[in-house]
């Protein structure tokens, strides 16, 4: 282990590396901190440069870019009271109420610092659970990866949303997305429509830049004169206080760090979903539930710690099984595969630098959190003032270039442009546009897996439950489809209770 | 642009019925086994049957959004700021090959700033400094063959 942890710090210590991550770390910053442009966006608008760069930089570019962006996403959430990305929407109230009552500092202090330790105890579980986890999937067959894509596409629609029918028609577009092009078992050519473009499949990235980036411009321009009234707060005083705050509140930070690890292992669902989850866990045990909403500091040390604690810990499925975590490790899954990387327990026999780079990015993006996120919130003001309209355009000539760069082709710009109109129209009807990733990325392990397993057993669906790994993930997902049902049977229960009681 | 629950779910259901639809002449396995046509089916099925729950719902609930609301659409800046995005991006897709990126692109950024309001001479400042640099940083830097057109550098 320390052979492999010099050889990735003798990999990371290059200033050409150390350029990427202060780079990447402004560049996260930024796109976190302006309401409106998501940490999943600004990764899909990086990837057009890691075409261009070795594996390891990717990673560590995505790495530091997601960390600051999720840490940033806090700070609108406080002055203006709007969420810089969703995973911050959790907590917006609060904050905004804590800073209208003259708290703003100590509200942007704990942000930042339960963001680091959040970041780094994520960082401390995909490092103990990944490799862990690595041996035991070298023995996993189609069986098991069936079921782990199938667990994957399950979380994204039952845990991952509050509208489960609408997630699930976006998951199904997107696995009717990956099924374009030739399919695996004849190598017949599946809805084309003739066009030679398609036998590859839909290409990913420029559908991610369509989706994540087109769309989100369309919407914005919608608003495109917004005119931010932003409260003031002097960054130098974040710290005060701040001691004794995060530790009264010491238990919480371990629980939901503890939280936002286990929905980042889970696959499918992310940062957003871990923060929601945290906050409720946190009303549930707190002595003073009712000021939640209201202006409570707790539930910003909650959620505050469980979204960043998810966004290293969704690398675990990511790495080990090439099953997303989330809507930005399903784009690092696209760059890997791009740099002819199957993410995968091999990786870990054959690269184990690659893997200690990123555990160690993760560790240094989540140190450099603090000195840079401080300097971030004394330029808050400025990067909240950016005009839009100067902005929007800029994005949107990014979104066309970098879908260029990959094939060089402008098919891939149309496409990029219908997937805009498609995430578009989806978000302004309630549907969510990251289950489409999810669904592109998990469609062909999902299909794949489950035809070599047929052919494998000549049709015979026993294995699939009789082999010990594959009914314990098979029983997951079922587990996953049932969840709805609890609240509904603890009522029932609870009710019979009450009547029992009763006079 | 939001239209009415049931008619969102109705296209749903529209379009699983066109991908089960487009299955129907796959070829199968050996001893009959279903190939390339069983997930999109099992998709295509799904994606008919969350539609028609979609569209249930929105019906019950009386949605009252307008089927479509076209009338209040063309007074929305909104949906016109969209339409010129739009507009943008196929103009740039028809003419790059012909104008080369280091006018196409800058043409595109001037024309979405002056629709939102930016003053003429800065947005026509910032659309050329900024297409330059971002054609400098790709086709120079990343190597990528952006269209030259008329204008070559």
């Amino acid at each position: 282990m320390l052979e492999h942890l010099l050889g990735a710090l003798g990999l990371l210590a290059s200033w050409k590396l150390m350029g990427v991550i202060a780079i990447c770390s402004v560049y996260g910053l930024f796109v976190g901190a302006v309401p409106g442009l998501t940490a999943t966006m600004a990764a899909a608008l990086l990837v057009p440069f890691t075409f261009f760069m070795d594996p390891l930089p990717s990673l560590v570019a995505i790495v530091t870019m997601s960390a600051m962006a999720i840490f940033a996403g806090d700070i609108p959430a406080a002055l203006v009271r709007i969420p810089g990305t969703p995973s911050s929407a959790a907590y917006t109230d609060d904050s905004y109420e804590l800073t209208k009552q003259g708290k703003g500092e100590l509200v942007l202090g704990v942000d930042l610092v339960t963001s680091a330790i959040g970041g780094l105890m994520g960082a401390v579980i995909l490092m103990s659970a990944a490799p862990l986890l690595a041996e035991v999937a070298l023995k996993f067959t189609s069986f098991e990866y069936f079921w782990l894509a199938a667990l994957g596409l399950s979380a994204t629609v039952m845990i991952a949303s509050a509208a489960p029918i609408k997630a699930g028609l976006a998951l199904l577009v997107g696995l009717f997305f990956s099924m374009v092009g030739v399919d695996i078992t004849l190598g017949y050519p599946r809805f084309t429509f003739g066009v030679t473009e398609f036998l590859n499949g839909v290409d990913f990235i420029p559908a991610m830049i369509g989706l994540f980036g087109v769309s989100e411009v369309l919407r914005n321009m919608a608003s495109a004169s917004l005119r931010l009234p932003i409260a003031p707060v002097r960054a130098a005083r974040i710290f005060h206080g701040l001691a004794a705050t995060l530790w009264r509140y010491k238990v919480n930070m371990v629980r939901s760090g503890l939280i936002g690890t286990f929905i980042g292992v889970l696959p499918g669902a992310g940062a957003d979903v871990a923060a929601w989850i945290a906050y409720a866990v946190s009303r549930r045990f707190s002595k003073e539930p009712e000021l939640y909403g209201k202006g409570a500091i707790e539930p910003i040390v909650d959620a505050g710690t469980a979204n960043n604690s998810c966004l290293a810990a969704d690398w675990v499925p990511a790495l080990v099984f090439g099953i997303p975590g989330d809507s930005i490790t399903a784009i690092v899954i696209g760059v890997l595969f791009m740099k002819g990387l199957r993410p995968g327990p091999m990786v870990f026999e054959q690269q184990p630098e690659l893997i200690y780079a990123v555990y160690l990015s993760f560790i240094i993006a989540n140190v450099l959190m603090v000195p840079f996120g401080y300097l971030a919130i004394k330029a808050s003001g400025t990067m909240l003032k950016v005009p839009r309209n100067i902005l929007m355009p800029a994005i949107l000539m990014f979104c066309i270039v970098g879908s260029f760069a990959i094939n060089n082709s402008l098919f891939d710009v149309g496409l990029m442009l219908a997937m805009g109109i498609l995430g578009y129209f989806f978000e302004a009807n309630g549907i969510p546009v990251a289950p489409i990733v999810l669904g592109m990325v998990l469609g062909p392990i999902v299909e794949q897996n489950f035809m070599v397993s047929m052919i494998k057993t000549d049709w015979d669906l026993f294995p699939f439950f009789t082999r010990p790994a594959s009914a314990i993930l098979g029983g997951l997902t079922i587990l996953t489809w049932a969840l709805p049902l609890v609240p509904v049977a603890a009522r029932r229960w609870r009710g019979v209770g009450a009547r029992g009681t009763a006079p | 642009m939001k239209i009415s629950d049931t008619l969102v779910g109705a296209g749903f259901v529209g379009a699983g019925a066109l991908i089960v639809a487009g299955t129907l002449h796959y070829p199968i396995l050996d001893a009959g086994h279903p190939g390339p046509s069983l997930f999109p089916r099992i998709v295509g099925t799904l994606m008919a049957a969350f539609g028609l729950l979609v569209a249930v719902q929105g019906f019950r609930a009386r949605d009252v959004t307008e089927a479509v609301a076209w009338r209040r659409l063309h007074r929305s800046a909104g949906f016109v700021n969209a339409l010129f995005v739009l507009g943008g991006v196929l103009a740039y897709l028809l003419l790059v090959e012909r104008l080369g990126f280091l006018v196409m692109g800058a043409v595109v950024i001037f024309v979405l700033m002056w629709r939102l309001e930016v003053r003429p001479l800065r947005a026509l400042v910032v659309a050329i400094v900024f297409n330059t640099l971002v054609h400098f940083l790709f086709a120079k830097i990343l190597r990528v063959p952006l269209p030259l057109g008329i204008l070559w550098w």
